[in-house]
């Protein structure tokens, strides 16, 4: 079955699966709490949005020029940066590290980018033992399913169906307290930190100016990989490049702001390159993976360029009413909600534009993106891009041909509409309901026997 | 002085839900104002526009706006169909002038395209939505009306997010004879229906009805208002098939309501 | 013959040919202003799971740190090799040196210096001059041993510092830590100690 039809039967479903729309207004209502809670740290928070959006916008702007600042100071303590150009490209550089110096064990701290590329796969297939470290992907994981949402991977999930999870994978679990639970999965994971051979990390931005990979998480779970396995590959899109250390300074609260309401994330976590001489610990190799995928395509779209903005934060997400009723995995995309449909079809193309078409266009994610990604109006421009690519189907095309034809002439509008009405009468007499993508889920509406243009003329202006 | 008005009645409020474009026309000129129906007018292209077919769009557009390029002031009873000409006209159509204009994206703006620009601007800001003529046009908030009845307000996602209305519905609707104006827990949430979303993804836009029907209920309010008729026909539908004691109404038929009135026609 | 790099770059260098028109903004002030740093500090420990202890003197951080390691059961003590810790930790215990070698898993508790305090936020800023990149995380009891000339407003003041004292040139790993470890992630619900300490204490002297 094809993207499209396979996104209309599941999001039918899902839709209509009264327990999956309680769990996720539960969570998300305690998101929005949280976030309302975090507002108030804030003096104005459209001059915080209003930074965020220009430092982003900057660094959109001059990608080409601060990726090569980056690099050189990477490359200047010993890192090693590796540009590539498509998925294929970023596993086969990790693949073949992977093999040159013999690691089997692996542990990786959340990247979104990681499952883009579909790296795990393929390190598995290699022989190795991947494990997730953030508690969600963890859980995902165990589960063999993909996130449900870019920042908390298992959302969708009761405490209950991670209790019955973990006491069939792990030790010391007797309840479904979610203490317990976060306990049994440190035990296990904490081995995991320590007998690995390479820790793999995402990172939440690329800082040009003192060259450092910045990496946020709560749990401290990017910290131990990045401390204690003996080589450290990040793998990043190329657009999380910004300016300047100072930045940070309003980036990482917003993003923790948005993101769960936090003043800033735990653990925020600066990393220049290889241990150095004189420092205890740390790893001895550091390689940067920079991803392009369709990034620099995007780049030159120059309407749509402001979706590199994106911190992947989530916010829109949360925020949209579709989302909230379909939930991450029917879109069977690495990214979901309004950032993943507008940036889907620019990076995997046409296939994926039913996902612009799924949303009544309300905005609301536009209203909360930090950035100030114009996401509901590129939504728009995707339909557009569709049509102008000549992807729509052909009724479709017809029945908007035909439409414009009748708007045309007021003469036409008005009398087609009353052969639709009368139509619509004959069809109720023979008990045909040709009204039915409708009427499945609506009662009809009463159609009255006179328009307005009608009542204005009997009443000659006056009504 | 009140500017003579041109009446704005949507395609669909023309042929599904007349009574509201009736009801506007009342209150306007209860209120003194000269109005006129230009009947050459169908539609703003929105149906269009949304579904990505912007060369039709394009066409139907500029004839809307030959139909009112007479009138000094137009007003319509929709925020969606507002926000399409005066947020949506300019994307679509660059400037007054010219055919098969490329939409410019968001570029530098080159020197001749930003007067011409500005000029469609001037053209469009004529128009508005019913409730924000009257607060902030003719700047009356009592409208002599009287509805004695708990209501719930709808914020229509168009009219809050691109036009900006809020507190102004809310302020005619507490001039209200009698009305108790509640409010419903996620009021800014979309009610689902989003044009053509409603057709081809009706599963999810019931979702989205049913979450809003029932945050409506939950006040205990008998009627839910808002200034869109789309979201109300929508919103009506639902509510008819889970056979809620709750009704529509629109603003406008609020407005025009007084004692001798029968009251609630969606 | 180009490489991905070139080609990677030549693309982008030809899409930005096209500029996007300019995002201006008005600077206005963000966030309300911080107020008495130390007082701020602590609140905001309240708030982040921190706990917060102010000393007047070395001798008083001595028996502030004996008390809270007494409080652990038995288990190795991490803590940084400088003249500052070497004065102020004298338990009876055994003691694991910074210069002996990294944070081992066994430790039960690690004491660090810290390079700032960060008074909006409650958070720290640390190198891996702190006891290694593992000092400031494996063990599961941290003790950060700070300096109240230490306290900075906020995290662009930290960064400020950071840059001023060239700790990103000098340090592989710089962080800024924000009270102990946690997940939200099984629904939403906020547990503390995930893989990162389960405590973390401050004390401030002076």
């Amino acid at each position: 079955m094809n993207p499209a039809a396979e996104f209309l039967r599941q999001s039918a479903e899902k839709s209509a699966d009264l327990d999956h729309r309680k769990i996720i207004r539960w969570n998300i209502g305690h998101y929005d709490t949280a976030v309302a809670k975090g507002r108030t740290r804030y003096a104005d928070w459209e001059a915080a949005r209003e930074r965020c959006a220009a430092i982003k916008h900057e660094a959109v702007d001059n990608m080409d020029r601060l990726l090569l600042e980056f690099e050189q100071k990477i490359l200047a303590r010993g890192g090693h940066v590796f540009w590539a150009e498509n998925a294929q490209e970023a596993r086969q550089y990790i693949r073949d590290l992977v093999v040159e110096r013999g690691v089997k064990r692996i542990v990786k701290s959340k990247s979104m980018v990681t499952e883009e590329i579909h790296l795990n796969t393929a390190l598995e297939n290699l022989g190795c033992d991947v494990v997730e470290t953030d508690l969600g992907e963890y859980i995902v994981q165990l589960r063999n399913e993909p996130p449900y949402h870019i920042v908390t991977p298992a959302m969708h999930l009761t405490r209950t169906q991670i209790a019955d999870l973990f006491r069939e994978k792990l030790d010391g679990v007797s309840s479904d307290d979610p203490n317990e639970l976060v306990n049994a999965a440190r035990c296990k994971l904490r081995a995991a930190f320590f007998a690995a051979d390479m820790g793999i990390s995402g990172a939440n931005f690329l800082v040009a100016d003192a060259g450092l990979v910045a990496i946020s998480t709560n749990e401290g779970n990017a910290r131990l990989s990045t401390a204690l396995p003996k080589i450290h590959v990040v793998v990043t899109g190329i657009e999380k490049v910004i300016p300047r250390l100072r930045d940070l300074g309003v980036l990482w609260p917003v993003l923790a702001s948005v993101g769960t309401g936090q003043p800033i994330t735990t653990y925020s976590t600066l990393i220049g390159g290889p241990k150095t001489a004189d420092e205890i610990d740390g790893p001895e190799e550091f390689h940067v993976v920079l991803l392009d995928n369709g990034r620099s395509e995007l780049l030159a779209d120059l309407e749509q360029r402001d979706a590199l903005r994106c911190i992947r934060c989530g916010a829109c997400l949360n925020a949209c009413p579709v989302y909230k009723n379909i939930g991450g995995h029917t879109y069977k995309t690495t990214y979901q909600g309004p950032i993943g449909s507008v940036l889907t079809p620019h990076l995997r193309g046409h296939d994926f534009d039913h996902l612009s078409y799924a949303s009544s266009l309300c905005g609301n994610c536009t209203s909360v993106c930090p950035v100030k990604i114009d996401l509901h109006h590129h939504l728009l421009q995707n339909r557009r891009n569709s049509v102008e690519a000549d992807q729509r189907p052909w009724n479709e095309r017809l029945a908007f041909r035909f439409w414009r034809w009748m708007m045309m002439s007021a003469t036409r509008f008005s009398a087609f509409s009353k052969l639709g009405k009368t139509g619509l009468r004959v069809a109720k007499k023979l008990g045909i309901d040709p009204l039915t993508p409708w009427t499945t889920y609506r009662a009809a509406p009463a159609i009255p026997q006179k328009s307005f243009r009608e009542i204005w003329k009997k009443g000659n202006g006056h009504v | 002085m009140l500017p003579r008005i041109a009446l704005f009645i949507p395609c669909f409020v023309d042929q599904l839900c007349p009574q509201v474009g009736v009801d506007m026309a009342r209150v306007l000129r209860n209120i003194g104002c000269e109005i006129c129906f230009p009947d050459d007018q169908t539609c703003c292209g929105q149906p269009a526009f949304n579904s990505g077919y912007w060369d039709d769009a394009r066409a139907v557009a500029r004839r809307f706006l030959r139909v009112f390029d007479k009138a000094e002031c137009v007003v319509g009873p929709s925020g969606s169909c507002v926000t399409m000409v005066r947020k949506f006209y300019p994307d679509l159509l660059g400037s007054l002038e010219g055919d098969g204009l490329q939409t410019v994206g968001k570029a530098e703006p080159k020197l001749g395209a930003a007067s011409a620009a500005a000029e469609l601007g001037h053209v469009l800001s004529k128009f508005y939505e019913f409730s924000e003529f009257l607060t902030n046009v003719a700047r009356v908030d009592d409208l002599g009306a009287s509805f004695p009845h708990r209501v719930t307000f709808h914020d229509s996602c168009h009219a809050l997010r691109e036009l900006g209305i809020k507190q102004g519905p809310r302020r005619l609707l507490e001039k209200v004879k009698g009305l108790e104006l509640v409010e419903m827990p996620h009021a800014e949430e979309c009610c689902g229906f989003g044009g053509t979303f409603a057709l081809k993804y009706g599963m999810i836009s019931a979702a989205m009805g049913e979450t809003k029907s029932e945050n409506a209920r939950s006040t205990g309010a008998e009627f839910v208002t808002s200034i869109d008729p789309s979201c109300l026909m929508h919103l009506e539908g639902v509510l008819r098939k889970k056979q809620s004691p709750v009704k529509t109404i629109h603003l406008a038929t609020i407005l025009a309501s007084d004692s001798n009135s029968a009251g609630a026609q969606p | 013959m180009s490489s991905s790099r070139e080609r990677i770059l030549g693309r982008l260098s030809s899409a930005l040919q096209q500029k996007s028109a300019p995002l201006t903004h008005q600077p206005r002030q963000i966030f309300p202003p911080v107020g008495d740093l130390a007082e701020r500090f602590a609140s905001e420990c309240k708030s982040n799971y921190t706990e917060c202890v102010f000393t007047a003197s070395s001798a008083e951080t001595q028996r502030a740190i004996c008390e809270i390691l007494s409080s652990l059961g038995d288990g190795d003590v991490f803590v940084e090799d400088v003249p500052e810790l070497r004065a102020r930790v004298n338990s009876g215990r055994k003691l694991i040196w910074s210069s002996q070698q990294p944070a081992p898993e066994s430790s039960i508790a690690s004491i660090t210096g810290v390079e700032a305090l960060v008074a909006a936020t409650g958070s720290l800023l640390v190198t891996s001059q702190c006891g290694g990149r593992g000092g400031t995380v494996v063990a599961p009891v941290h003790i950060a041993v700070a300096n109240r000339s230490q306290l900075v407003p906020d995290i662009e003041a930290a960064l400020e510092l950071a840059e001023r004292e060239g700790l990103p040139q000098k340090n592989s790993f710089v962080g800024i830590i924000t009270g102990c470890s946690r997940t939200a992630d099984i629904e939403k619900l906020l547990v503390i100690g995930a893989h990162g300490p389960k405590r973390l204490v401050v004390i401030i002297e002076g």
